[in-house]
């Protein structure tokens, strides 16, 4: 017999499956009723290009947009998995992002020590930020789903207000939007562009954005906090059963700030790639909405890192569609009606096949425990 | 529906339960059910918390369905699938917990669900018709026109009342009616069932207050442990003899065997006292020690105190008064972490609520309530190697029957759930044990099992506090027996002195306070 976990895991592999399969079913009835050709809408978003520039440009795109979002889906977990709905993602980033580079832009030290700095300051910002949250559940009971609500109000109208006022930098001439003072080169995060002349591939548009090797890092410690410590155990424990763990001696009140505080300073990642890769500055036109996409992406990949990094990538790749689906004479929304139907049969079918295995458990249980009595009776016999 | 009153003796009951079986996985919640109740009267069905009064109320009003047996209503067989079709064949429920909307008026809340509609509109002068009709007929006062918000819980009660009767009900299900009442409600409520009855209704009662059932119902059914277990007459049965009949009356020939009680405390409960707000105290000045080796056992009816105790001395519970001594130590500011690392094991009343993480795998289980401890810790890790070797030594040792140790702990029967339980709090050297309802919902065999294991921990010097409602497991097992009622200790009894009137006595508070 299979063992069970493998089961398990086939079975969310398939629900997932026959969820995008049926995402993409519905999506070519949009297409259709915008008067445009499903087969067309699929050939253009996997186009990638006719040069090997384009396709290398395409790719970095892609990673590029996953990070920032596979960054956002581990904040968005941590909370999820205690059952904690910290829907202020988007605030904390925001506010950690102007805030930390505004401090990077006023020092300069050799590279790695700038870019640690600045890091650890928006992490320090997003999990202070998360805090406020937090304290106010545990001190007054606040449900945190209204409370980071207001916050991120709070916090993109004050790094609005940052931007244009104290935290302002100098505008070049003819310039429209305004922004941070520029970071000193030491914090330019250096880019992966070589991994693409590793492939004889010429070096993509923009660059693929070094970031990426401190995602995967940032990754694989959250898988390990959250799948090997006693950390992970009580996060997962108060999810699963907050009364059981509550009788179990775990604290909910510390779990509560710390898991929100973790989840804010992951937050707080999240604008770093694009302002150590990119732009350098934060600026008035810098990448919003990424916190909202943060909680698709972590319900697309079922609260685990893995599953996150893969929903992050398809969410990339969605993305990068919206261009060539253009030229091809096809309204790009189609991409974020594809992404939306997606998340809702994902979930969906994760609902249905969680409860399909665990009623196949009980059923493997009781047979072979059915044969075991069975045996033993022979046994007797 | 309303032939039945015609020929009162020769009516088939109005309602007939036969063989009623409802296993969930794992655990059988009624087994052969076997009730009829007569028309035009009040039928009381007890039986302590738990024992599956609430899961026949639910088959009875399609919530859910049976495995086996069969339900007659007026001599003709039915098969609810939801609570329309109960409603469909005139059965009525009344929740213990009411479902209104506060915001609405008597009237809209009567109607809703059932709203009589003319062209479109609701029909508010026919629906107030109506219902004057049918509070005045039954004498079920109440204003149509007032908000439900303004009013107290007694009107609250006859409007739950009004509404079942006006989608037609001729049997009437009340769920722990008097719950919620003060005696001068009750006494009202009594009026109104009697009216019902004298209308030809049939009202089923359910509750496990005797004196009340003794005072209102024309017949009563025990159940005990899922099953019907006797059918009385209240004429001719007396309050001793019911509670009895409900927690088991036949007491084991009481056991010879050493005792190995020790004159070491372990853990000492002094003047321990909880209160919320300025209410009466959920539990006053209780007192008592365990000592190393020494089973104590508390009897009571559910809901006196017993859940406030557990969850004082777990660290649950803020106390108002009082100390908790766990050897030399004062432990009545530790957090539950701190107790249990000190050596307190806690099989929880509710195993799925407080004990199990259902949909983690049982070695997960076995690192529940010892994240802190050897072996499932080691530094800031789980220890998975050790924890899993020692998930593999409880399921030898307790016989827990589970394909692996990687099976969800959802998948096992409930005696399996339990003996993984039981082994995972012995693990680690316990000093104490709090067993809530050790063998609550387990089978016969489970249930030897796990006492074998607890007289085998006593006997290894554990000292260990046994709660239960079943009267049997308390004087099988105890060296000694306190008896609880509404929140203070008001008997310390022999266990193998006592008579099962005596413990039946204390328990329902017949008996005073012991002299002292």
């Amino acid at each position: 017999m299979m063992p069970a976990r493998l089961q398990r895991t086939l079975l969310t592999l398939a629900g997932a499956a026959v969820a995008v399969l049926l995402a993409v079913a519905i999506s070519s009835v949009a297409i259709l009723a915008a008067e445009a050709s499903p087969i067309t809408a699929l050939e253009a978003m996997f186009d990638f290009g006719d040069t090997q520039a384009q396709v290398a440009t395409a790719v970095a795109f892609i990673l590029n947009r996953a990070v920032p979002l596979f960054i956002a889906g581990l904040a968005v977990a941590i909370g999820f998995r205690m059952n904690l709905f910290n829907i202020g993602i988007e605030g904390q980033y925001r506010i950690a992002a102007i805030v930390a580079a505004f401090v990077g832009s006023q020092f300069v030290l050799p590279g790695p020590i700038q870019i640690t700095l600045i890091v650890v300051v928006a992490m320090l910002v997003g999990g202070l930020y998360a805090l406020i949250p937090a304290v106010l559940k545990v001190t007054r009971g606040v449900n945190e789903v209204i409370s980071t609500i207001m916050l991120n109000y709070i916090a993109i109208n004050l790094a609005a207000f940052l931007v244009r006022g104290p935290f302002t930098g100098e505008r070049e001439a003819g310039q429209l939007t305004t922004s941070t003072p520029q970071l000193p080169e030491s914090a330019w995060f250096p880019n992966l562009n070589f991994l693409f002349e590793m492939f004889g591939l010429p070096a993509p548009r923009g660059g693929l954005w070094g970031f990426l090797t401190v995602a995967i890092l940032v990754g694989v410690i959250i898988w390990v906090v959250l799948e090997r410590t006693r950390f992970g155990f009580e996060l997962k424990a108060s999810g699963l059963n907050a009364s059981a763990a509550l009788a179990s001696g775990v604290n909910p009140k510390r779990m509560v700030i710390s898991a929100m505080v973790l989840s804010g300073a992951i937050a707080g990642l999240i604008g770093m790639p694009e302002i150590l890769g990119r732009t350098h500055a934060y600026g008035s036109n810098f990448t919003a909405g990424l916190g909202f996409l943060g909680i698709a992406v972590a319900l697309l990949g079922r609260n685990k890192p893995v599953g996150i990094a893969v929903a992050a990538l398809l969410f990339g790749f969605l993305d990068r569609a919206a261009a060539p689906l253009q030229f091809a004479d096809i309204p790009p929304s189609v991409i974020a009606i594809i992404q939306g139907t997606i998340v809702l049969l994902v979930v969906i079918a994760n609902e249905i096949t969680s409860r399909m295995s665990m009623r196949q458990e009980e059923r493997r249980a009781a047979r072979q425990l059915d044969t075991t009595s069975q045996a033993q009776a022979e046994v007797a016999a | 529906m309303s032939t039945s009153s015609d020929t009162l003796a020769a009516a088939p009951p109005a309602v007939e339960l036969e063989g009623i079986t409802k296993r969930f996985p794992g655990v059988v919640a009624n087994h052969d059910i076997r009730i009829a109740v007569e028309p035009g009267t009040v039928h009381a069905i007890v039986g302590e918390n738990g024992a599956g009064k609430s899961t026949l109320m639910k088959i009875l009003y399609g919530m859910q369905r049976p495995d086996e047996g069969r339900i007659r209503v007026h001599g003709e067989d039915v098969n609810f699938r939801t609570p329309s079709d109960a409603i469909a064949a005139g059965i009525g429920m009344v929740h213990q917990h009411f479902m209104l909307a506060d915001y609405l008026t008597v009237l809209e809340n009567i109607v809703l669900g059932a709203e009589p509609g003319k062209g479109g509109l609701l029909d508010t002068a026919g629906a107030r018709k109506r219902i004057n009709q049918l509070a005045e007929s039954h004498g079920l006062r109440v204003d149509p026109d007032r908000i439900v918000e303004d009013l107290g819980v007694g009107d609250r009660q006859r409007v739950e009342i009004l509404k079942v009767l006006y989608r037609g009900a001729r049997i009437l299900i009340l769920d722990e009616p008097t719950a919620v009442l003060v005696p001068q409600e009750v006494d009202e409520l009594f009026a109104n069932l009697r009216e019902l009855k004298a209308e030809g209704l049939t009202v089923i009662f359910i509750s496990h207050k005797l004196d009340e059932v003794l005072s209102i119902a024309d017949a009563i059914t025990v159940i005990r442990r899922g099953t019907t277990v006797a059918a009385v007459d209240p004429a001719s049965v007396t309050a001793r003899q019911l509670a009895e009949l409900m927690v088991g009356s036949e007491l084991p020939t009481p056991e010879t065997r050493e005792s190995t009680v020790t004159d070491r405390v372990v853990l000492d409960v002094r003047d321990v006292t909880v209160q919320r707000g300025a209410a009466k105290p959920l539990l006053e000045d209780v007192s008592f020690p365990v000592r190393a080796g020494e089973v104590v056992g508390i009897a009571g009816v559910e809901g006196n105190g017993q859940s406030e105790l557990i969850e004082a001395i777990m660290g649950l519970q803020t106390l108002s008064r009082g100390r908790i001594v766990l050897g030399e130590d004062d432990i009545t500011t530790w957090s539950t972490l701190r107790r249990r690392e000190a050596g307190i094991g806690y099989i929880p009343e509710d195993r799925h609520r407080q004990g199990l993480l259902l949909e983690a795998p049982l070695w997960e289980n076995r690192v529940l309530g010892h994240q802190t401890r050897e072996p499932a810790r080691k530094g800031i890790w789980v220890n998975r190697t050790a924890s899993r070797k020692d998930t593999e030594r409880i399921v030898a040792e307790y016989d827990v029957r589970t394909p692996s140790i990687d099976t969800l702990a959802l998948a096992l029967s409930g005696g399996n759930q339990q003996k993984l339980i039981v082994g995972r709090e012995m693990s680690g050297a316990p000093k104490f044990l709090i067993a809530a309802h050790p063998t609550r919902g387990v089978d016969v065999g489970a249930q030897a099992a796990i006492w074998d294991h607890l007289r085998t921990a006593r006997a290894a010097g554990l000292a260990v506090l046994l709660i239960s409602a079943d009267l049997d497991e308390l004087i099988g097992l105890s060296d000694s027996l306190h008896v609880i009622y509404s929140g203070r200790m008001v008997a310390r009894l022999d266990p193998s002195q006592v008579t099962p009137e005596q413990l039946g006595g204390y328990m329902t508070g017949a008996i005073a306070e012991e002299q002292s």
